[in-house]
């Protein structure tokens, strides 16, 4: 008796041991259910969703973290002034510096041309961090000065495969041969030049000379560097900053790394989003696992009542166990997530993997709570009723647990989900379109899926044997049916989205060229050039464009304003207002252009450019501005509208021009083409250089070789690599998406196996009667192949629907594409749906097939 | 022990208020067995629930283990059961992912008892399935599972054991020893016993009988 005394005051008093047993009794419930299917697909819906959003995590924080802590050996100095033109005077400063140029030329070799970065340094360069130089392609290398002996290079493991060539080699740059005497392994900033398309090349300063490919109009970087102690160095800042023009540009290490950080963030959220729906697909499988597991364990809820557990003790019972399976599953996520990142790190980055950093804690926490979220938004509501089960219920089975308020549990889903979404999300507005597109993207698709579903029925009617019998239990257990096609149509649909985006948008765009359109730019063509290049060009047969002058300049003022002044803040961060323009002159509206607003300038002429004019100076009356036509898309962007007037900055002058027309451009005609084109008249003193394009027949390519020596300061640029280029890096993102998207293709699943499981005693049930009446194994096992085969079939078609849809939309709206149907997808996606639902479904429920009516009704019992 | 007073059970229906209980009057002392009996529907379970805190009745007083149901509230009645009142069921009530040794764990676990397993491992001999000690509710017949049931309601040393229609699911033969080993145990530990049959050998084993026709006790009377 005294023993059943102290059990008794235990429990009344509830010390802490009373929690901890309740605790220890719910890991013992957990440890004795782990075999149960609810637990398994909560589990692997958890790791789906942990792994996707981990896997980017990881590789996203890898990147910054290299970006941080590359600092000033990113930049490659303390600070770096950028500078179109030379910059000769400084304010007095005792720091260390170093100064390059940077330009694009042809490099040659035999008959092999590229073009290529070239970045002229002194025996300085680089202040801060390393170069590291190789005798043979594919070393380590060692750090030595990024200038090479005189009459030689360092050029890129990549050049050197293009040009075919080895170290030793000569190569000719310009006029001028040198050398090639290392392969460069790493430089500062290279993270950078991940996605930059031409290969690099370090030469010495005093040996550009020699080259004579510098020009007047030639498209130049100076880049000054500095290096020294923070104080001086912030002094010289501050000195510095008011000094410079709006060409010019001061980064300091952070700044550097920022504006690299700022461009990946934008691909980085992306990449999030979609791990996000992954991680959102899984919630769906989590909450109708939990919602089955919920409806399995009123009885035991009841029972344990009956013991004596309290609501407080069974909350703790439940919430262990799901906080047991929570962490579970996100550590397992988060290590598919290390390994998967790796792969996608070789995808992203093929040539920089080696050099991120090791993986970082934090996406860790990240990841976790995700899963954590995820879990609870998921499985709360079924949680709150399973611990709301009155006791009675062993008594009455029939019994259901009280009613949660509708509010509050879909509150606690709700919020839960919605702190997910706003955290990947970032901001406001991206919340706002992400939760609006998923909402009406989940109505189309329960639409389609029940139009679908409508579709099966008369298939239903006409069908016999198993097909009916399978189409039957599709159609009855409707609401599963529209969870399982919305969830796997969803899941076929991006798949398939991004691999038309991929072949199609590329190999259509490229289809719809005409034969002969141009496929070579010929750029920083001389004035002096000019007849030369017309006889060289019809001398060998080509068919060239027309020449377009070209000057560089900055858009700085609309009506006297600056221009960042008169837009919205979201709208100051275009590109148009951060580069120089390439600006041009004609009379002749160029092919492909189509004027929209206004008219086309033509012959006017306009007066001589009004020399150091302060920018937004009021204009003299007796300086009529230069007439000047705008592209819509610029205009769009930066408000303009006919009769705006405009001031440019080019060199050290300040140009006036009033928009008389707005043009639309056929970007993709292989013409050069130009955002804005001045009348003839104001631009003429400056220093231009010319560009056209020529269309060289493939049989003709040898010509090209000769104009290169001819002609050694004009670059000439192979669109067709330009394409491939940019059709690599465009393989390299789509790849790393659908990597991601395997993920999505596994939560679907997930969500097919959820829904089949929650239905598994029903559909026991049914099985057991029909094998009583008489029906065979077989007939059973076709029935259910019918169902899957039918569901996933349906989705892949709905899939196909979507993708096509959306193809044509991208491909009208955006890159003004023909539409084009894709019959391979009509068979691809519903013969792939047909096979992952298939197996999934078999094996969900293949087993009901199996058991013994006899045994399948005792365990019904 | 359990003593109830002006008790009644009233629930709202389609048709009207209806009365599942009424007036119903009831003491039952330490080491007493009670058998409630009455056709179906005449409010046998809903009684055995009252009495044992499961539920609230509409008007009435309880008294369970000296405390006044109506006093507490869900949480305070299920500490008030907990340890102290055992369950018998007519459909088993085991938990189908534990062994039969797990179930009887269960509530030993529940309350605390240091010796859980010890007493878990002599009350399943008590009711002679120790070879069976491994085995899930699925794998055991339906006498087995009742017996492991009752060994889990005797686990804890309860004062009071509640059962309903604890051979209902059972043929005659196994009904007949389930019996038998219930009043058995019941006077080895001299339990209170409270149990719904509509089975006379069940009821006639008891101290006292209550019969109930719909909703009123008809006779209280000795056995």
């Amino acid at each position: 008796m005294t023993f059943l005394r102290k059990g008794r005051c235990a429990a009344a008093g509830y010390p802490p041991a009373y929690s901890l047993r309740v605790l220890r009794l719910g890991l013992w419930l957990l440890r004795r259910e782990r075999a149960s299917g609810e637990w398994r697909v909560l589990l692997l819906a958890l790791i789906i969703g942990v792994g996707s959003v981990s896997t980017t995590g990881f590789l996203g924080d890898r990147i910054k973290r290299a970006m941080s802590e590359q600092g000033a050996r990113f930049l490659g100095a303390d600070l770096l002034v950028t500078s179109p033109r030379p910059i000769d005077a400084w304010p007095g400063h005792a720091l260390r510096t170093s100064s390059a140029l940077e330009f694009a030329s042809m490099v040659s070799r035999g008959d092999a041309f590229q073009l290529a970065t070239l970045r002229a340094v002194d025996a300085a360069y680089p202040l801060r961090g390393e170069v590291r130089i190789a005798d043979r392609p594919f070393e380590a290398g060692t750090q030595r000065p990024a200038m090479p002996p005189p009459g030689t290079v360092y050029a890129d493991q990549e050049l050197l495969t293009l040009l075919n060539a080895q170290v030793g080699d000569a190569v000719l740059i310009g006029e001028a041969t040198f050398r090639i005497a290392g392969v460069v392994v790493e430089e500062p900033g290279q993270l950078a030049g991940v996605f930059g398309f031409a290969p690099r090349v370090f030469l010495r300063a005093d040996d550009v000379s020699q080259t004579r490919v510098l020009q007047p109009g030639s498209r130049l970087t100076y880049l000054y560097q500095f290096a020294g102690e923070p104080d001086p160095l912030a002094a010289f800042a501050d000195a510095l900053k008011t000094r410079l023009d709006s060409t010019q540009r001061l980064m300091g290490s952070r700044e550097g790394v920022e504006t690299l950080r700022g461009a990946f963030a934008n691909a980085d959220r992306y990449l999030q989003l979609t791990a996000l729906i992954s991680l959102l697909l899984s919630v769906a499988a989590i909450a109708i696992a939990a919602h089955r597991h919920a409806l399995r364990h009123y009885d035991q809820a009841a029972l344990l009542r009956c013991m004596g557990a309290t609501t407080a003790q069974l909350r703790t019972l439940y919430a262990v166990q799901l906080l047991t399976l929570g962490l579970l599953g996100s550590v397992a996520g988060v290590a598919i997530g290390a390994l998967m990142q790796q792969a996608l790190a070789g995808l992203i980055l093929p040539e920089s993997v080696a050099r991120l950093p090791s993986l970082g804690a934090a996406p860790v926490g990240v990841a976790v709570v995700s899963g954590l979220l995820a879990l609870a938004g998921a499985s709360l509501p079924a949680l709150m009723r399973l611990i709301r089960v009155p006791p009675l219920r062993v008594l009455r089975r029939d019994l259901p647990p009280l009613p949660v308020a509708a509010w509050l549990s879909a509150l606690a889903s709700g919020s839960a989900l919605l702190i997910l979404i706003a955290w990947y999300a970032g901001d406001a507005r991206l919340v706002g379109i992400f939760v609006g597109a998923l909402a009406a993207l989940v109505g189309v698709l329960i639409l389609l899926a029940r139009l679908a579903l409508m579709a099966g029925h008369g298939v239903q009617k006409i069908s016999y044997g198993p097909l009916r019998f399978g189409l039957a239990q599709l159609l009855r257990h409707r609401f599963d049916s529209t969870l399982q096609l919305g969830a796997f149509t969803l899941a076929l649909f991006l798949v398939a989205l991004l691999a038309l985006v991929r072949s199609d948008l590329v190999d259509g765009w490229r289809q719809q060229l005409p034969e002969n359109a141009p496929n070579y730019f010929l750029v920083n063509i001389a004035p002096h050039q000019q007849e030369a290049v017309a006889a060289y060009l019809s001398q060998h047969r080509l068919e060239a464009s027309a020449l377009y002058p070209m000057v560089r300049g900055r858009l700085v003022s609309k009506d006297g304003v600056p221009i960042a002044d008169t837009l919205p803040p979201e709208k100051r961060d275009s590109n148009s207002l951060r580069r120089e323009l390439n600006l041009t002159w004609t009379a002749t509206l160029p092919a492909n252009n189509a004027v929209l607003a206004g008219t086309w300038h033509g012959e006017r002429r306009a007066a001589a450019p009004v020399k150091g004019t302060p920018v937004g100076a009021p204009l003299l009356r007796s300086d009529p501005p230069a007439e000047i036509s705008v592209e819509s898309g610029m205009a769009e962007r930066l408000q303009l509208a006919v009769g705006d007037s405009l001031g440019f900055q080019v060199g050290d002058q300040t140009l006036a021009a009033r928009i008389t027309s707005i043009r639309s451009v056929k970007w993709d005609s292989m013409q050069p083409n130009f955002f804005v084109i001045f009348a003839p008249g104001q631009l003429d003193d400056l220093p231009a250089s010319s560009i056209a394009s020529v269309y060289v027949p493939p049989d003709d390519a040898g010509v090209l070789p000769g104009f290169v020596k001819t002609f050694p300061g004009i670059t000439v640029l192979a669109l067709d690599k330009l394409i491939a280029n940019i059709e690599a890096v465009f393989a390299q993102i789509i790849g790393a998406i659908q990597l991601l998207l395997g993920f999505l293709l596994a939560a679907g699943m997930a969500v097919v196996v959820a829904t089949l499981l929650a239905s598994l005693d029903a559909r026991r049930q049914e099985a057991v009667l029909l094998r009583t009446l008489g029906a065979q194994r077989a007939y059973l096992a076709k029935g259910l192949w019918s169902e899957f085969i039918a569901l996933g079939v349906l989705a892949g078609l709905l899939a196909s629907v979507c993708a096509e849809i959306a193809m044509a939309l991208i491909a009208e709206r955006l890159f003004d594409l023909p539409l084009r149907l894709h019959p391979w997808l009509w068979l691809a996606l519903p013969a792939a749906g047909a096979l992952l639902v298939g197996m999934s479904g078999w094996l969900t429920t293949r087993h009901i097939t199996r058991v013994p009516p006899m045994q399948s009704i005792r365990a019904l019992g | 022990m359990v003593a109830a007073h002006a008790l009644s059970q009233r629930v709202p229906t389609a048709d009207g208020i209806l009365a599942i209980l009424s007036e119903v009057e009831l003491a039952v002392q330490a080491g007493e067995t009670l058998a409630i009996t009455g056709a179906s529907g005449s409010g046998k379970s809903t009684l055995l629930g009252l009495l044992a805190g499961l539920d609230q009745p509409s008007a009435g007083d309880i008294v369970l283990l000296g405390q006044r149901l109506g006093d507490l509230d869900e949480d305070a009645r299920a500490r008030l059961r907990a340890g102290r009142i055992g369950f018998v069921f007519q459909s088993f009530q085991l938990l189908p992912a534990l062994t039969a040794l797990e179930n009887i764990l269960l509530p030993l676990e529940l309350a605390g008892r240091s010796d859980a397993r010890e007493r878990a491992t002599h009350w399943l001999a008590r009711v002679g399935l120790s070879a069976r000690a491994g085995h899930t509710p699925r794998q055991l017949s339906g006498g087995e599972q009742q017996r492991v049931a009752i060994a889990r309601a005797f686990a804890t040393d309860p004062e009071i054991v509640f059962a309903d229609e604890p051979t209902g699911n059972l043929d005659a033969d196994t009904g007949a020893r389930i019996i038998e080993l219930l009043f058995e145990l019941n006077a080895s530990v001299r339990t209170t016993l409270i149990l719904v049959t509509h089975d006379d050998a069940l009821a006639s084993r008891c101290q006292r009988r209550l019969h109930l026709v719909a909703g009123r006790v008809h006779e209280a009377a000795l056995a």
